[in-house]
């Protein structure tokens, strides 16, 4: 079966990307898919929330001590972890123990999550713009 | 800036006070319903709420259990070993 490619193809699903980046389940939101939008948008907020408020907003911290890969999956979560990682980068929020491995398991994880949802709005863009012609 | 609001900030600039206990490991469950929701949001077709809770539900469910079984039995074999 021959696909047509429209040509605004990478435009649009990069614009979903960054959409799903911005803000958890904008890409969705973009493609009409509004309650599936919603959910994750208040599951992956609610995570990283409860994440922040465990470990307190010191659990960001790119220039701290944590392993490479807490800091590569919290990357992952929407840009205001950049903006918590200018504040935190001086060391003025030093947490430990339970509530810094909690802190840092709960915003791994939404982070994660986000980039599984990113990955998926991508995919699902992709189908919707590759249709089918036949012949 | 209201007292309130001032205060929700606040509170996400110092750590709360979490144990090592048994207790503690409940803040799993909030972690495996969020992983639930969000993997079954991305896999069902329509979002349709009763089939969409039901199916969230036996996911998080199933993760629990998983997770309960691997447990008593690493417990077990750590008890076997010591013992």
């Amino acid at each position: 079966m021959a696909h047509r490619r429209q040509e605004n193809h990478p435009a649009s699903i990069l614009a979903v990307a960054v959409a799903s980046w911005l803000a958890p389940g904008a890409g969705y939101f973009l493609l009409g898919e509004k309650k599936r939008a919603i959910i994750i948008f208040v599951t992956i907020v609610l995570t990283l929330c409860t994440g922040l408020y465990i470990g307190s907003i010191g659990v960001i911290n790119f220039k701290g001590p944590a392993a490479l890969y807490v800091k590569a999956a919290q990357i992952m979560n929407p840009p205001i972890v950049l903006i918590l990682g200018r504040y935190t980068a001086a060391g003025a929020y030093p947490v430990h123990g339970w509530p810094s491995e909690i802190g840092q398991i709960y915003t791994m994880t939404s982070g994660l999550l986000n980039l599984l949802c990113i990955v998926n709005a991508v995919y699902l863009a992709h189908l919707r713009e590759t249709k089918p012609t036949g012949g | 800036m209201s007292v309130i609001a001032a205060c929700i900030l606040a509170s996400f600039t110092a750590p709360e006070n979490i144990g090592t206990t048994p207790q503690s490991m409940l803040w799993l469950l909030p972690l495996a319903a969020a992983i639930a929701v969000i993997y079954k949001a991305t896999k069902v077709q329509t979002i349709i709420a009763e089939k969409f809770t039901k199916e969230a539900v036996v996911l998080f469910g199933s993760i629990i259990v998983f997770i309960t079984v691997t447990a008593l039995a690493l417990h077990a074999l750590a008890w076997l070993i010591t013992e």
